[in-house]
């Protein structure tokens, strides 16, 4: 083929192209595209990071609203769990094309907020829409709050549960009266003996949880036995170790008393644990309340979902976290927009019954008490936690999906294998914390 | 073709001489005409090629963030130390210096191969290239789809294909050595072609007679092959080199893609932990200092090689004065 | 054309002078068996995210390499194009190709010309930065691009992703070389007859530098179409977004939806493959002479 012929195509094919960019040109992503504005492709442009059970309950709140609000059309997208969707977030918001609602978790609100990507709920009118402090779960909102200002509005509470094989705890005697819920175990020493009578129930384990590859399930259970008896493990916005070296080590010793003895496997996948506690082969799983979908699905398995039960300290503690609604900061975003973004909100929380099919506990307390929510078992169970829930430190790298939760969650994983002893663990913890509280934070929170 | 042989700029290079020396001092119509044709690109040039370098050297010695205007405080040389002291930086280097290694002598190795067998046959070398070169013009994204359905454990092309022979697959996503992997096949498979290209060129640029005078002697293919070819490629293969090293030590595509530089950071690429650094953990300042670290490395490779090939360059084109002088 | 029959018969030449013996043709062919059955493995994955693309994912998960069990439908590019804004993707990567390759040609074969055939104060200067420009690892220097690209106000934008393309200095490159080999009484005449300097580079070099205007039309729009890491800075709304970076959001070891995920790949590559075989010529020897220099 000549240059002159290849030519003549290309322009013909550049032609064609042209013609139909010219077609479509009055699409708004284009013009958007060229200008720098903002994308005006719906009334509401939501993102959020729900595939699975979760995504489908969020489609139909979304459609809830699209029902409510004929006159409003909302554009939602699904990004990649966790890092993709936070880094997404943040470039989107300094490119100057947010979405209009965003979600975020709880924990990764500190760093969200002090970088100046969040506008303040209040700023958004949302307070107008009847969203305060007092209609929430108070821990919710308080770690809405950062610096004195409420940057987000808590949808749910999801704390790390216990799950239990009611055929085998009915078996070893753990049933209470009404034969729905476990009788009270008010320490750690009770809630070993309930693993032990579970194992001579005919368990093969008496507990199990995902370890393998699955830092952030391990980091979740540290946390919620370190916090019974110590505070946060950072503290001055992440930049000081203040890590409790006894409470660490009896943490790190309680742990390994449950494998050490054959209550817990002491390395074990997710599939793995899926396929020992689905069979009957382990009594208990420790694990987070959106695991309740897949246990759901299996054929004529009943299991019932509880708080945990005070296992170091004095008072009962859950690990948990938020997912919750965003503004991201816009200073190209109307008044009407930011208008919609606020009765999306309203209508999420509202809807947010449909939400705690996937397990979470509704941060919306008319929700929280509505008939809607309390039908649903074992979701109604477990409320108290969310009321003792304690969250990730705050900092400018902890949260979830978040490379801290991976370093410290690492080391949990080699405790409970049994390959670092309980004291040299502390150190290494304080080595993980280290590598974090030494960089300089690339924001001043609070 | 003809792009080929008009693109040489050596072509014409004695009139272009006589040009240039007939007229000792340009006339100001020619000075004018050449700024202002050459401006427009200069300016973008300057602003957008040579500009962040500028702005990453400055922005390396503050605590910018990277998602807040302003360029935050003064941090002197600081970011620099943390990131030598970072192992995660350097485990990170390594990474990239891995894959360097193990992609850089496959993809050298098997384009020069191919390009010779290729060179050896008369008809259909244009469906070789299509072959070969097709997987390089489509988008790292689309390769990786492709690539992690044919890597999905049980039902995935390549796993049945180890089932196939007997062999257990490795853990294509979930393991650190079945990463590497994965990434090495996929890269293998997308940017071949661009080496087999080149070989390609270079072999069609050797002349004719060197093998009829080969073939005369009575030379056998491989002899051809080995005593005519692979030696008259030695420029070209040092290119191919560098050009591969330098692509490689980039990296970032197809392992974020991937694998996420996972498990657990265990192939995450230099770049990536710029990326994680810079852009998810918005340390802007940290984030440029391990840019110019990197930067200073990649010109360094650049620069050796191009003093090494100057100088061999240089020593080839006079061989034979030297023994003579050292022998007077 | 009268350069590619020489090129050609060069080509052949190894073959045609080694038919002599016996063993050199049992060499040639030991060569076609093996290099054929590579370019069949190179073209499997096409062909089999192809296949995919038109199964059932019922029947792909039973019976993952039988093709033909289940039966074929179009049913997957259905399903991707409603679900996924591919037009938009389509049409970003579009308007982003076009715009670099209209600039880089115009600005960089402007550049190019002067530094070919004028004298002016600063040449060497300007040579030599783009000398130098050529060894800057670009795609390593994504963090403080973003940086400067945000406090000029152009994230988010298409010029974001036009304006470092213009700025790859190869492109000069291409004319610089092309433009040196274009013979000096054409443009001596022109310069006789009183043409102005904008004049000759418009209506006489111009017109005669198709071959480098291809190369470098090409060669921007295929890199263009294909950055993956900066626009996934830059372009985050998701119907602002290129073609390879929202395909990238479909990447997911967890996802099972194998035709609908094959069928977008399809869609993915099929232009480009499009693209490619319709000028395979000229960008096999665009990167050939690029590469090369």
């Amino acid at each position: 083929m000549s240059g002159a012929l290849a030519r003549r195509r290309f322009l013909a094919l550049g032609g064609g192209l042209a013609l139909s960019g010219g077609l479509t040109a009055c699409a708004s992503p284009l013009a958007t595209g060229l200008s720098g504005a903002q994308p005006d492709t719906a009334d509401v442009i939501y993102w959020n990071l729900f595939t699975g059970g979760d995504g489908a309950n969020m489609v139909l709140m979304e459609d809830a609203f699209r029902k409510a609000h004929p006159g409003l059309s909302v554009e939602a997208t699904i990004l990649g769990w966790g890092n993709p969707y936070y880094t997404k977030l943040a470039l989107a918001t300094a490119s100057g094309t947010p979405p209009d609602v965003g979600i975020a978790h709880l924990s990764r609100l500190p760093l969200l907020a002090a970088a100046g990507l969040l506008e303040p709920v209040e700023d958004a009118g949302v307070g107008e829409l009847g969203i305060t402090a007092d209609k929430f779960t108070p821990a919710a909102w308080h770690k809405a709050t950062v610096g004195g200002t409420v940057y987000a509005v808590p949808l749910d509470t999801h704390p790390f549960v216990l799950f239990s094989h009611t055929d085998l705890a009915r078996k070893a005697g753990l049933l209470d009266a009404t034969g729905a819920g476990l009788k009270p175990m008010k320490d750690g020493a009770a809630f070993t003996d309930a693993l032990k009578a579970m194992k001579d129930a005919g368990a093969q384990y008496g507990a199990v949880m995902s370890t393998t590859a699955d830092p952030a399930t391990c980091w979740r259970y540290f946390s919620m036995i370190y916090s019974g008896i110590a505070g946060p493990v950072v503290t001055d916005s992440g930049t000081r170790i203040a890590v409790d070296d006894d409470a660490a080590e009896s943490t790190f010793a309680f742990m390994q008393s449950l494998t050490a003895g054959g209550l817990m496997p002491k390395s074990l996948t997710g599939s793995g644990v899926n396929a020992l506690f689905s069979t009957g082969k382990a009594g208990f799983l420790f694990d987070g309340e959106w695991q309740i979908p897949t246990y759901r699905a299996v054929k004529g398995f009943h299991f019932n979902v509880t708080p945990f039960p005070a296992l170091l300290g004095p008072k009962p503690v859950a690990y948990a976290d938020s997912h919750s609604l965003v503004i991201p900061r816009s200073g190209k975003r109307s008044a009407a927009r930011t208008a919609h973004a606020a009765l999306f909100i309203r209508s999420l929380l509202d809807n947010s019954a449909t939400w705690a099919h996937g397990g979470h506990v509704p941060a919306w307390l008319s929700t929280q008490r509505s008939k809607a929510f309390l039908d649903q078992s074992p979701q109604r169970n477990y409320v108290q936690a969310a009321f003792n829930a304690v969250y990730d430190p705050v900092a400018w790298y902890t949260g979830a999906g978040s490379d801290f939760q991976n370093t410290v969650g690492a080391t949990v994983i080699e405790v409970i294998a049994g390959q670092i002893k309980p004291k040299a663990a502390v150190a290494q913890l304080r080595s993980d914390l280290k590598r974090y509280t030494t960089a300089r934070p690339p924001v001043t929170i609070g | 073709m003809t792009t080929l042989a008009s693109e040489r700029p050596a072509e014409r290079p004695a009139r272009r001489i006589t040009l240039r020396t007939a007229s000792p001092r340009a006339p100001r119509s020619d000075r004018r005409a050449g700024l202002l044709l050459s401006s427009p690109f200069l300016v973008i040039y300057l602003l957008f090629m040579i500009g962040p370098l500028l702005v990453g050297v400055v922005v390396s010695f503050f605590n910018t963030t990277t998602v807040k205007s302003g360029l935050g405080g003064w941090v002197g040389l600081s970011n620099y130390k943390a990131v030598c002291e970072d192992s995660l930086f350097w485990s990170a280097m390594w990474h990239s210096v891995l894959f360097t290694l193990i992609t850089t002598p496959l993809l050298v190795v098997l384009a020069l191969a191919f390009a010779i067998l290729a060179s050896r046959i008369r008809h259909g070398t244009v469906f070789y290239r299509l072959a070969f070169f097709a997987p390089y013009v489509v988008p790292s994204s689309v390769v990786a789809l492709i690539f992690l359905w044919m890597y999905t454990p049980q039902v995935g092309l390549i796993p049945k294909i180890f089932d196939a022979v007997g062999l257990t697959p490795p853990d294509f996503i979930g393991t650190t050595s079945g990463g590497w992997t994965a990434v090495v096949l996929m890269t293998l498979w997308w940017t071949f072609g661009f080496n087999f290209v080149l070989y390609t060129a270079a072999i069609q640029d050797v002349p004719p007679e060197v093998y009829e005078a080969a073939a005369i002697d009575g030379a056998s293919p491989w002899q051809q092959i080995r005593f005519v070819t692979v030696p008259l490629l030695g420029r070209t293969t040092s290119l191919v080199l560098i050009l591969q090293i330098l692509a490689s030590l980039k990296v970032f595509d197809q392992i974020y893609l991937l694998l996420g530089g996972g498990p657990n950071q265990s192939t995450r690429p230099v770049i990536e932990y710029i990326y994680d650094t810079g852009f998810t953990s918005y340390r802007g300042g940290y984030g440029a200092a391990a840019t110019m670290v990197y930067f200073v490395i990649i010109v360094a490779i650049s620069a050796v090689w191009y003093v090494l090939r100057q100088h061999r360059t240089a020593a080839a084109e006079r061989p034979a004065p030297r023994p003579e002088r050292r022998t007077s | 054309m009268t350069t590619l029959a020489p090129v050609r018969g060069r080509a052949q030449a190894p073959a045609a002078t080694a038919d002599g013996g016996n063993g050199a043709k049992l060499f040639n062919r030991l060569c076609v068996v093996c290099l054929t059955l590579f370019a069949l493995i190179w073209l499997v994955p096409f062909v089999w995210a192809l296949i995919t693309s038109l199964r059932s994912d019922g029947s792909i998960t039973e019976k993952p390499t039988s093709p033909f069990a289940g039966g074929w439908s179009f049913h997957a590019y259905s399903y991707a194009w409603d679900n996924y804004p591919l037009g938009y993707w389509y049409l970003n990567s579009l308007v982003i190709a076009t715009l670099a390759v209209l600039f880089t040609v115009a600005f960089c074969s402007m550049a190019g010309f002067a530094l070919a055939l004028l004298q002016f104060p600063g040449r060497n200067v300007v040579m030599a930065l783009v000398v130098a420009g050529l060894m800057l690892p670009t795609e390593a220097l994504v963090l403080p691009q973003f940086v400067e690209y945000r406090s000029l106000h152009l994230l988010g934008t298409y010029w974001a992703l036009v304006l470092p393309s213009v700025a790859a200095p190869v492109s000069v490159f291409v004319f610089h070389a092309f433009f040196r080999g274009i013979p000096t009484p054409l443009i001596e005449a022109a310069r006789l007859d009183g043409a102005s300097w904008w004049r000759i580079y418009w209506s006489v070099c111009l017109p005669i530098s198709r071959p480098a205007v291809a190369t470098v039309a090409i060669l921007t729009f295929i890199s263009s179409w294909n950055a993956f890491l900066w626009p996934l800075l830059v372009l985050s709304q998701t119907k602002s977004q290129t073609v390879p970076v929202g395909l990238s959001s479909l990447v997911n070891p967890s996802n099972i939806q194998y035709a609908e995920v094959m069928a977008s790949s399809v869609l993915g590559f099929l232009p480009l493959i499009a693209v490619f075989l319709v000028f395979q010529r000229q960008i096999v020897q665009g990167v050939a002479t690029t590469g090369l220099k």
